[in-house]
């Protein structure tokens, strides 16, 4: 028996590697379709961007890179889709500098591509990335144009119809940010705390326990939880767009919803792994203990 | 040209006043050390006073603190450029001494300069840096679609094969506040997925039970969340705020003096 405990212990971690591989690799090309249920941040977010009407603002920010896309992008695409099906007229911007806004442009072109009546500079708009965002939403507060004085295709603001008679973040209805860091919290110190706009954030699900401190001060609209928050929000949407519906079930391409089929998975595994080698752990202390008795 | 009270307060403090004081500080290095401290003290009272005084020279659209907000994004800019200074000055210093891991420091160099070429040419020809308007990536696109964004997607997943591998050997209940920890952990891992409908798929007649437990568990890790963790966050966020403040005032009287980087006797 102790021999068998040393032996699981001292498992070489690359048969650890090779199972983590197959347990997110396997449910990715086969998806499993296991049941999402929502939560009530989500549908906070989702509700708040129901009750918008068509020609209001919403500012989304890229505020995130690479590293987190399978988490965010989700999230950042659902909230175009959601605002393009309602007609809301959409500004985005990015302030995480590794690659942000490359995130943004492809998020945006993937994103219109399925609405082709949509037309840049009137329905939606690319402001591009900036650094120092803290200083930079301060400025938006007063004057988005001297922030981003032009957009990322260099056309001046004053130019770009989607921005006639909007001069300050005030008067825009909703700011969703997808967050990886601090950028998230930015938003609510600097724009809702001071300016007032509310707010939405979609953070990655390692930064999502410390949102849940402004959810609760009621400093946040709503919250997207990591991927599970991107999975309820697509499920949310294609309850109510049978368009999107179809969509979410029909692509090929990577979903939330998808997935969360390799991220329960690999949760099982792990569970299972702090089970066995805290078994493991509690019965080779107690044999070291008997031994020394 | 307008000549307001606030731009000219701003050029006055801010331009005229480190210039005389760094022509004044070249033989005396006292004045010297006393010049950014006079700068810092009214960089950091100028925003608190504004919000408590509704002057237009203090707070209007082009009054004294949002002017401040926009010299900070311009100073944003030249951290970047510091940035890349360091990185160079860095990186040459390896390859020059042959020092371990140099031929790494040729590959970043050559990613920075051809990234940056690219970013560079982007701005230079009105390009942009992100897709044309035919649908094709720009250079800096390019690089970025094909390169960085893979490079750096692959960085982080390798962090779930090392998370398993440190569940497995590190995550132990040693002591009680570990056993918390755990059983806290393992319940938010559990309830944040429907765990339970995917261990029941096998079995048809569980599948029923197993939905309603799932949601149970997910109420609980709901509660877990929101409840000792917001109150815990809250705790942390207030407590960091307290301390940036109290840091900040420290900082504008000038009794924290480390971010000049002084030597002895300065």
């Amino acid at each position: 028996m102790a021999g068998m405990l040393d032996k699981l212990l001292s498992l070489d971690r690359r048969w650890i590697f090779l199972l983590v591989l197959l347990c997110v690799g396997t449910p990715i090309v086969m998806p499993i379709g296991l049941p999402v249920t929502t939560t009530g941040s989500t549908r906070a977010a989702f509700d708040y961007i129901e009750s918008l009407k068509p020609g209001n603002y919403v500012w989304i920010s890229f505020d995130y890179g690479p590293s987190s896309a399978p988490e965010n992008d989700p999230m950042a695409e659902a909230f175009l889709r959601q605002c393009f099906a309602k007609k809301i007229r959409v500004i985005v911007c990015a302030f995480y500098p590794l690659g942000g806004l490359g995130l943004a442009t492809n998020s945006l072109a993937k994103v219109t591509a399925e609405y082709p009546n949509l037309r840049y500079g009137e329905d939606y708009v690319n402001l591009g990335y900036k650094d120092g965002a803290a200083a930079v939403m301060r400025r938006l507060g007063e004057d988005i144009a001297e922030a981003f004085p032009a957009d990322v295709r260099g056309t001046p603001l004053a130019q770009l119809p989607i921005m006639k008679g909007l001069r300050s973040i005030r008067q825009v209805q909703l700011v969703c940010s997808v967050a990886t860091g601090v950028i998230g919290e930015y938003w609510i110190t600097q724009v809702h705390s001071q300016i007032g706009t509310p707010i939405i954030i979609g953070p990655t699900a390692v930064a999502a326990p410390k949102y849940y401190a402004y959810l609760n001060a009621g400093q946040l609209v709503g919250m997207l939880g990591g991927m599970k928050g991107a999975a309820e929000y697509e499920k949310l949407l294609a309850a109510r767009y049978p368009d999107m519906a179809h969509f979410y079930q029909s692509t090929r391409g990577f979903t939330a919803t998808k997935g969360m089929d390799g991220q329960t998975v690999i949760h099982a595994v792990i569970i299972l792994f702090i089970l066995v080698g805290n078994v493991a752990y509690i019965m080779s202390r107690r044999a070291a203990q008997k031994k020394g008795a | 040209m307008n000549l307001e009270f606030g731009r000219l307060a701003l050029v006055f403090l801010f331009a005229i006043i480190p210039v005389v004081g760094i022509a004044l500080g070249i033989n005396s290095p006292g004045l010297r050390a006393r010049i950014p401290l006079f700068v810092a003290f009214f960089a950091g009272t100028i925003p608190i006073i504004s919000l408590y005084v509704p002057k237009k020279f203090l707070s209007g659209p082009t009054g004294m603190s949002p002017r401040l907000d926009q010299w900070l994004i311009i100073v944003y800019a030249f951290a970047i450029l510091l940035g890349v200074v360091n990185v160079l000055q860095n990186s040459t210093r390896k390859i020059v001494r042959r020092e371990s891991g140099w031929p790494f420091s040729i590959v970043l160099l050559a990613g920075l300069f051809v990234t940056g070429g690219a970013g560079v040419y982007g701005a230079i020809s009105r390009k942009g840096i992100t897709l044309l308007p035919d649908g094709t990536a720009t250079p800096f696109k390019w690089i970025q679609d094909q390169f960085f964004q893979p490079l750096q997607s692959t960085i982080f997943a390798l962090l779930a094969f090392f998370m398993a591998s440190a569940a497995f050997r590190a995550f132990r209940a040693r002591n009680t506040e570990a056993t918390i920890l755990l059983l806290a952990g393992g319940l938010v891992m559990a309830g944040r997925v429907p765990l339970l409908e995917f261990l029941a798929a096998p079995f048809p007649p569980l599948q029923p039970a197993a939905a309603g437990a799932s949601q149970a568990l997910g109420k609980l890790t709901e509660w877990i969340m929101d409840t000792p963790n917001g109150a815990a966050q809250s705790g942390i966020i207030i407590g960091a705020a307290l301390g940036a403040a109290s840091m900040a005032i420290r900082v504008i009287l000038g009794i924290e003096r480390g971010y000049l980087g002084l030597g002895r006797g300065e």
